[in-house]
């Protein structure tokens, strides 16, 4: 089923959690709604399950209104960074909840109770848990058993907030491609929230990049991060170095593109999109190497130039043919890099520095 | 049997002084004069102390006082679920006020309330007055007893509830709702099993309590031997009839019964914190483990 | 706000369940607490005053006090004591300990004075030999303190023992690490930790002392002028049907209850903010965009 946002707005007090936003999530996509904390997706996907109301604008389900539905008649399956089991029930209980309580006349029988738990605990690979209570599972199993629970009652829509949060790196990876098998054999919308790029670059259909209440960008995971709409999305997906103003060499032409006369520019490049060399380069500029990382295959590289701090990122190969250590003086230049005017970017207000 | 050389933690002082200075006040104080008392019926046959402890009068003692802290403690379990619910879930001008009068019981002295009491239910009172229009007498009958020990143990249900209902996740009621439960399914299916425990905990601390209140009782309940009469008050008519091996003998019993009590309180306390927690090692297993069962299907 | 949340009752159930409960608690204990001043001004004040400035009110009034601040000091030091070796150190019977510290609540306060009955009582086993020594503990004042004694007993360690287990050993290792004495670390580390808990059982144990009525009705002997506290000195005015007089007394007794509720409402108050500031989460650090980028647009 598909949805659309339309115009929500909510506010806490004083502070602006959605602004006049909208966005149409279509039928069988999975979604991920991307942002540093306080950026207001966990207020829309709780706007979305019927948890919380929208100050103005509609939420259509199917093309139906939808924004005045209480959550329990929404079909929406809700899934919570911090399980929210039900701790005073077996595993079994927990995933049959939805089930028992609806109205006698839409309730299923016994029987067919027990053989769709017992389903459901199969495609979570944990029927062997079936007796256990929450406190006797790990967490990944706890938000399996959470999914297999949201997944019970047929919901139209799956919602997951922050899923995997919670849990240490290995466990998310696992369960991020098994998340992702599992959409597709299901067929449902699915929208799910996360702070973590590599999370929502890898597992979703398309990714919505937000910021203080407002959609910065949506698009494919690759459309994302290789054409970044706005200098938000380009610093919050991956690392980049920012040049503002003060480009030189073969660059000296990108300041004076500005729109507006008197207006700066910005040209953000990524540290894997600069060329490093030990001898000087046509149109490279002359730093200074500061610091040498070796992470794993990869070699970070921090240059002191003009008094910035540049990284470039390397293979190790590279690295060991450039013989680089502290206090050497290469050339560096950047291979692409994308520009940003000013004054037609949407800038960030300026009081508050978004908070990671 | 506190092994003085238990084992010495790190680097602390003090820990022989504490130790000792506690076990010291314990023996001398409480169970020196105990076991003195449990002793005392030595001096009496076993057939002696049977008689006593289970005449005629003392038997109507135990019904009174136990059929009335029975019904306090039912009628506060039941107003106390919704006293401590309505102080934590809803906001009201003046709850701060009212969550620190919920108190009173315990710092007003009981003989106040007894005497208080006794006079607002008196058949010229405030509210006597009322009940003696519908033909209800409760001053000097055993539902004054009620009424005394409502009072004195209304805290016990609140104070026990309220930090519970205060870490209910609201993630858990979200979770309900969004599978389809009404408030109502909610709240029986999901909130009442969870506090539950705390619940039957505030209930029993209530009930012991009544069970050896005195002050507030004497004034209200027309203490009527085989009617009204409460244990505690019988032990007192022993006493100053100077039948203080028969005092002693009732005094026994009712010790038994707070030992009970107590013992009764203390598991209540453990099976509520270990309850659904009854992993073999006693920790959830760890995720890397987990790990591996994703990946191969199953363990 | 008018947000409706996905787990709020509808409307009419909060009212109902709000007015149920006030109700409850106007009928139980707002009312009882209006009447005691209500039944005490009944024939004015100056009734109400001449019935306090009575010789032996006074004198009830005096021996409550001299009882309460005779039996605080040795709680306070018990309940730090029993605290600081159950919840700094590990040892065998300690649940035990635990259980046995809670045994006077249990125990009825009829028992809590008959106990001392039987041991120092003129039946009792040392009667004889105290009758003759001539020292009186029985419907003297020793006996009430005794009493006052035992069923006040758990009331500071109650409060201090989980204080103290939440704060765990660190602060005073470290201060001994760093060379301090044992009564150095206790004066300047472990008590300042500690104080409003102590305050809190010091409260709720004074509030007993001066109100307890069963057990040191049972060995006082109620003579009046001598071994009457205030609590005791009301039941004998109000058997007497000297209403006024009894009520007058009980006001004191009230405005004692009520310094008290305040009292620990404050104290309540500065141990949830102390565990608040503790607890309370460091503010995320910040990163900002580089300042072209965070400049306003022209």
């Amino acid at each position: 089923m598909s949805i659309e946002i339309r115009n929500i707005s909510k506010r806490f007090g004083n502070f602006v959690a959605l602004d006049n936003l909208s966005l149409d999530i279509p039928t069988g996509e999975l979604v991920a709604l991307l942002g540093p904390s306080g950026c207001g997706k966990t207020t829309l996907l709780r706007i979305i399950a019927g948890m919380e109301s929208p100050d103005g604008g509609n939420v259509l389900f199917g093309g139906e209104e939808a924004t005045h539905v209480h959550a329990r008649e929404r079909q929406v399956g809700f899934v919570f960074q911090h399980y929210a089991l039900f701790r005073h029930m077996s595993v079994f209980e927990n995933v049959a909840f939805g089930l028992r309580v609806r109205p006698r006349k839409a309730r299923p029988s016994e029987a067919e109770i027990r053989e769709r738990v017992m389903n459901l605990l199969k495609l979570v690979q944990l029927d062997w848990l079936a007796n256990r209570y929450p406190s006797q599972l790990s967490g990944g199993q706890r938000q399996r058993i959470a999914l297999a629970r949201a997944l019970a009652v047929e919901p139209k829509v799956l919602l997951l907030d922050e899923p995997f949060g919670a849990l240490d790196t290995k466990v998310r990876k696992e369960l991020r491609r098994w998340l992702r098998r599992l959409h597709d054999e299901m067929h449902i919308s699915s929208v799910f929230v996360t702070h973590d790029q590599e999370e929502a670059l890898e597992v979703a259909d398309r990714v919505v990049v937000m910021n203080r209440g407002r959609i910065e960008q949506i698009g494919s995971p690759d459309e994302v991060y290789s054409s970044p709409a706005s200098p938000f999305v380009y610093q919050f997906l991956g690392n980049v170095n920012v040049f503002h103003n003060r480009m030189h060499g073969g660059w000296a032409e990108v300041e004076r593109e500005g729109d507006a006369p008197g207006a700066g520019s910005i040209a953000f490049v990524r540290p894997h999109d600069i060329d490093l060399d030990a001898a000087p380069i046509s149109g490279g500029m002359k730093a200074v190497v500061s610091h040498v990382h070796r992470i794993g295959p990869l070699v970070r590289v921090e240059l002191e130039h003009e008094a910035e701090t540049i990284e470039v990122e390397l293979t190790r190969e590279r690295a060991a043919n450039l013989e680089l250590s502290a206090g050497r003086t290469v050339w560096f230049k950047p291979r692409q890099a994308k520009v940003f005017a000013v004054g037609a970017a949407p800038a960030p207000a300026p009081k508050q520095p978004f908070l990671f | 049997m506190f092994p003085a050389a238990a084992k010495r933690d790190g680097v602390l002082p003090g820990f022989r002084l504490g130790l000792g200075y506690t076990l010291t006040y314990l023996t001398l104080l409480v169970l020196i004069p105990l076991a003195g008392m449990i002793l005392f019926t030595g001096q009496m046959s076993w057939g002696d102390f049977w008689a006593t402890a289970s005449s005629e009068r003392a038997l109507a003692s135990y019904r009174v006082t136990f059929g009335a802290s029975l019904g306090a403690a039912a009628i506060n379990a039941l107003f106390g679920l919704i006293v401590a619910w309505v102080l934590v879930r809803y906001p009201f001008p003046g709850k701060r006020f009212v969550d620190a009068l919920v108190d009173l019981p315990f710092a007003l002295p009981t003989a106040v309330a007894g005497i208080t009491l006794a006079t607002l239910y008196a058949e010229n009172g405030w509210i006597g007055q009322h009940l003696a229009k519908l033909g209800i007498q409760v001053a000097f009958t055993p539902l004054g007893i009620v009424v005394a020990l409502i009072f004195v143990t209304l805290p016990f249900v609140v104070r026990t509830l309220q930090p519970v209902i205060e870490d209910i996740e609201a993630e858990v009621e979200e979770a309900a709702a969004t599978l389809g439960a009404t408030r109502w399914q909610t709240f029986t299916r999901v909130l009442l099993p969870g506090i539950f425990p705390a619940w039957l905990t505030g209930f029993t601390l209530a009930f012991s309590r009544a069970i050896g209140e005195f002050g507030s009782v004497i004034f209200i309940a027309g203490n009527m031997p085989l009617i009204s009469e409460i244990t505690p008050l019988l032990i007192i008519s022993k006493l100053e009839q100077y039948d203080i091996l028969g005092a002693t003998a009732l005094a026994v019993v009712m010790l038994v019964i707070s030992f009970v009590m107590l013992l009764v309180i203390n598991l209540l306390q453990w099976w509520a914190a270990s309850r659904h927690a009854k992993s073999r090692d006693g920790d959830a297993p760890a995720d890397a483990a987990d790990a591996l069962a994703i990946a191969g299907g199953r363990p | 706000m008018t947000t409706r949340r996905a787990t709020a009752e509808p409307r009419w159930v909060r009212l109902l369940l709000t007015a149920v409960a006030l109700g409850f608690l106007f009928l139980f204990l707002v009312l009882p607490l209006i009447a005691v001043f209500w039944e005490a001004f009944a024939q004015g004040a100056q009734v109400y005053w001449d019935a306090l400035q009575e010789g032996e009110a006074r004198s009830a009034m005096l021996l409550t006090l001299m009882i309460a601040a005779l039996v605080l000091p040795f709680n306070i030091a018990f309940g730090v004591a029993a605290a600081w070796a159950i919840a700094k150190f590990e040892f065998r019977g300690k649940s035990l300990l635990t259980t046995l510290i809670d045994l006077p609540f249990a125990v009825s306060p009829v028992v809590a004075g008959l106990i001392f009955i039987i041991l120092f009582g003129a039946q009792g086993y040392l009667g004889p030999w105290l009758a003759a020594h001539d020292i009186k503990i029985i419907f003297a004042l020793p006996g009430m303190i005794l009493a006052t004694l035992f069923v006040t007993f758990p009331f500071v360690a109650r409060e201090l023992i989980p204080l103290m287990q939440a704060q765990g050993r660190d602060e005073e290792e470290a201060a001994v690490s760093l060379g301090a004495s044992g009564w150095q670390m206790f004066w300047r580390v472990t008590l300042p930790n500690i104080k409003w808990g102590l305050m809190y059982g010091v409260i709720l144990a004074n509030a007993r002392a001066m109100g307890e009525f069963g057990a040191v009705s049972v060995v006082s002997g109620h003579i009046r002028g001598e071994t009457n506290t205030l609590p005791l000195h009301v039941e004998i005015l109000y058997n007497e049907y000297n209403q006024i007089g009894a009520f007058a007394a009980a006001t004191v007794l009230a405005f004692l209850g009520l310094v008290t509720l305040v009292a620990k409402t404050i104290v309540e108050w500065r141990m949830r903010k102390e565990t608040e500031m503790l607890t309370a989460e460091l503010p995320p650090e910040k990163t900002e965009l580089p300042p072209s980028v965070a400049t306003e647009r022209p």
